[in-house]
């Protein structure tokens, strides 16, 4: 059992975490993501890009759903923004790939006030289908508005590069989106120990007692759908670079459903719970697929037809295990198994 | 003693239905004062309508020298106001420390990117704010709790982690509804002490709604004694205790 840790300074209240174990085990982890491509296949390396991919646009989520409350299902909608606003910047206005990502963040936030403000008195369900209404707009938007979007025709962008990174070669594109997950992991932790993360959570558990202790609802409702936006948008604009050709039949409400499983699955509210749910969503058809190699070859090829409804069913088992077995998640599943080492061999 | 806080016939109407009606008093800047009513009088909607959550049909509520009937309630934490809720109003998923750090948001200034980037002033007025979080710990003798979530302590232990958050707002004036109810006579107790020494230590002006007689006569420098929305006594605690109106407000007519 582990006794005998102190804390004597704010400053070490105030750390992401005072413990030299997990600062190290972080340290191991990070070396890992960074060797990770020399030791794996490209299709490997094409999941971890998705599964980075994903981490940021959960985490974006995860600041409005989890932390605020304001459930959206407008995923699809924000990322759709951020995509195609990176892939024709670049493609019909000769837009260097750097600020066209930053647009496509910037292009997302904007479009977040258009409905945030309208729907600053909604809550729960109603929210949720606002939201999704936009998604809707957005991707008729860029299936029907040819002149601008391409529209049915999607839009294909070539031989890129990023701050002197080829976007060509896979491994080079890897390690941008591991850079810009690591920054919106950093900055989501940081936002949260502080006094607009704070403010975020007292609007989520109880807007009355949030405006007498001196937060604007309408401030902060627009702070998170902003800043949660803004992340989701770059998420999409990273989502340019790794297909090259996008088309607005990937931006679907399942899109958004997955997005909202990452962060129910991974844990609400947390950071570290977006980024397992991400990396358990986006490996989900994955292992699937290889469990389907130990089925008979008649089955296997049956099923394999229908993977896609497959994944979507996996997606809702997913969130229907979860909330059965541990509400707070897999990082509550963490916690669970920390505590229980932690105070080993007393625990129960 | 200057007033602090003065109502000058205030009222509210919820459509035919006059909750608070022609309400005026005024609290003397560091008293104890008590609104006691039997239940439905319109107290818990006079507290409303001092922290901004109502706005008044008619009269005028000032504070400090302003008007403050048509603020917004998200100002009124930086007025000097602070409170506490019937219900318990407490952000369970947060720990302690979390609670009242909330209440220090109007006093910290962090913007979303010094936030993100936890750097510099953002730091400092963390560390700032972290440590004036611990005085009211100690004042409030919870040290033990501190990063316990707030969801799992015991009813009277919210009730003080409420108060604590109210307490971190700097409040001049503190609202404090009902806070003993539902209390056992210990933990009714420690609150009436933890009033009488904030009002020592930090010179807060204390407005409370209660229904325990036993609190609201031993603390109360004064009591207001509302009745179907009107004032029908207003007083020291003596003078209420051989009130006739009140009385038959409570009993009924002999």
């Amino acid at each position: 059992m582990r006794t005998h840790h102190f804390v004597e300074t704010y400053e070490r209240h105030l750390a992401l975490s005072d413990n030299p174990v997990t600062w190290s085990w972080t340290g191991a982890l990070l070396v890992g993501l960074v060797v990770l491509p020399f030791l794996v296949g490209g299709y490997a390396l094409s999941i971890a890009i998705a599964i980075g991919i994903a981490v940021v646009g959960a985490i974006g989520l995860n600041l409005l759903t989890g932390v605020t409350g304001l459930i959206s299902l407008g995923q699809a909608g924000f990322l759709a923004a951020g995509c195609y606003t990176t892939a024709l910047l670049i493609d019909d206005y000769g837009w260097s790939t750097e600020p066209a990502l930053l647009a496509a963040g910037v292009m997302s936030a904007l479009l977040s006030l258009l409905v945030g403000i309208p729907s600053l008195r909604l809550k729960g369900l109603y929210l949720a289908i606002t939201t999704m209404a936009f998604s809707f707009i957005v991707t008729h938007f860029l299936l029907y508005a040819e002149s601008i979007t391409h529209g049915p025709y999607g839009v294909r962008i070539e031989d890129l590069d990023f701050l002197g990174l080829d976007l060509g070669s896979a491994r080079q594109l890897y390690y941008l989106v591991l850079a810009i997950a690591l920054i919106t992991t950093l900055a989501a932790l940081n936002i949260l120990r502080t006094r607009i993360g704070r403010a975020f959570m007292a609007v989520r558990d109880h807007d009355v007692a949030a405006r007498v202790m001196g937060i604007s609802l309408t401030r902060y409702k627009l702070f998170a759908f902003v800043t949660s936006s803004f992340i989701v948008g770059i998420a999409g604009g990273l989502m340019a670079f790794q297909f090259r050709f996008i088309n607005v039949d990937i931006f679907t409400v399942l899109l958004s459903v997955e997005a909202l499983a990452m962060i129910i699955v991974g844990g609400l509210g947390s950071v570290a719970g977006a980024i397992l749910g991400a990396a358990f969503i986006v490996l989900l058809p994955e292992i699937t697929r290889s469990l389907l190699d130990f089925l008979p070859a008649a089955a296997a090829e049956a099923l394999s037809i229908h993977i896609f409804e497959i994944r979507g069913l996996l997606t809702g088992l997913a969130i229907i295990v979860m909330l059965r077995i541990e509400p707070h998640g897999l990082i509550g599943l963490w916690r669970q198994t920390k505590r229980y080492w932690t105070g080993w061999p007393l625990s129960v | 003693m200057t007033a602090i806080l003065t109502l000058d016939t205030v009222s509210k109407r919820f459509g035919g239905l006059v909750a608070v009606d022609q309400v005026s008093f005024s609290v003397p800047d560091g008293a104890i004062y008590s609104v006691i009513g039997p239940n439905g009088a319109g107290k818990t909607t006079l507290f409303n309508l001092i922290s901004a959550l109502f706005r008044p049909s008619e009269g005028a509520i000032t504070f400090d020298g302003h008007r403050i009937e048509q603020a917004r309630t998200h100002q009124l934490a930086g007025f000097g106001i602070g409170r506490t809720f019937q219900n318990l109003a407490i952000f369970s998923h947060s720990t302690v420390v979390e609670n009242l750090l909330v209440g220090l948001h109007h006093r910290l200034k962090a913007n979303l990117l010094t936030s993100a980037l936890f750097w510099g002033p953002a730091r400092r007025e963390e560390v700032a704010a972290r440590r004036k979080v611990e005085e009211i710990i100690d004042f409030l003798e919870i040290q033990h709790l501190r990063d316990t979530p707030v969801g799992l302590l015991s009813y009277g232990l919210q009730k003080r982690v409420e108060l604590g958050r109210a307490l971190a707002t700097e409040p001049r004036l503190l609202l404090l509804d009902e806070m003993v109810s539902g209390m056992n006579s210990e933990e009714t107790e420690d609150i009436a002490r933890f009033i009488l020494d904030l009002r020592e230590a930090f010179g807060t002006t204390v407005v409370m709604v209660e229904h325990d007689m036993g609190i609201v006569m031993d603390i109360s420098d004064r009591i207001a004694v509302l009745n179907h929305g009107a004032l029908i006594a207003e007083g020291t605690p003596a003078e209420i205790s051989g009130n006739q109106a009140v009385l038959e407000a409570y009993l009924g007519k002999a």
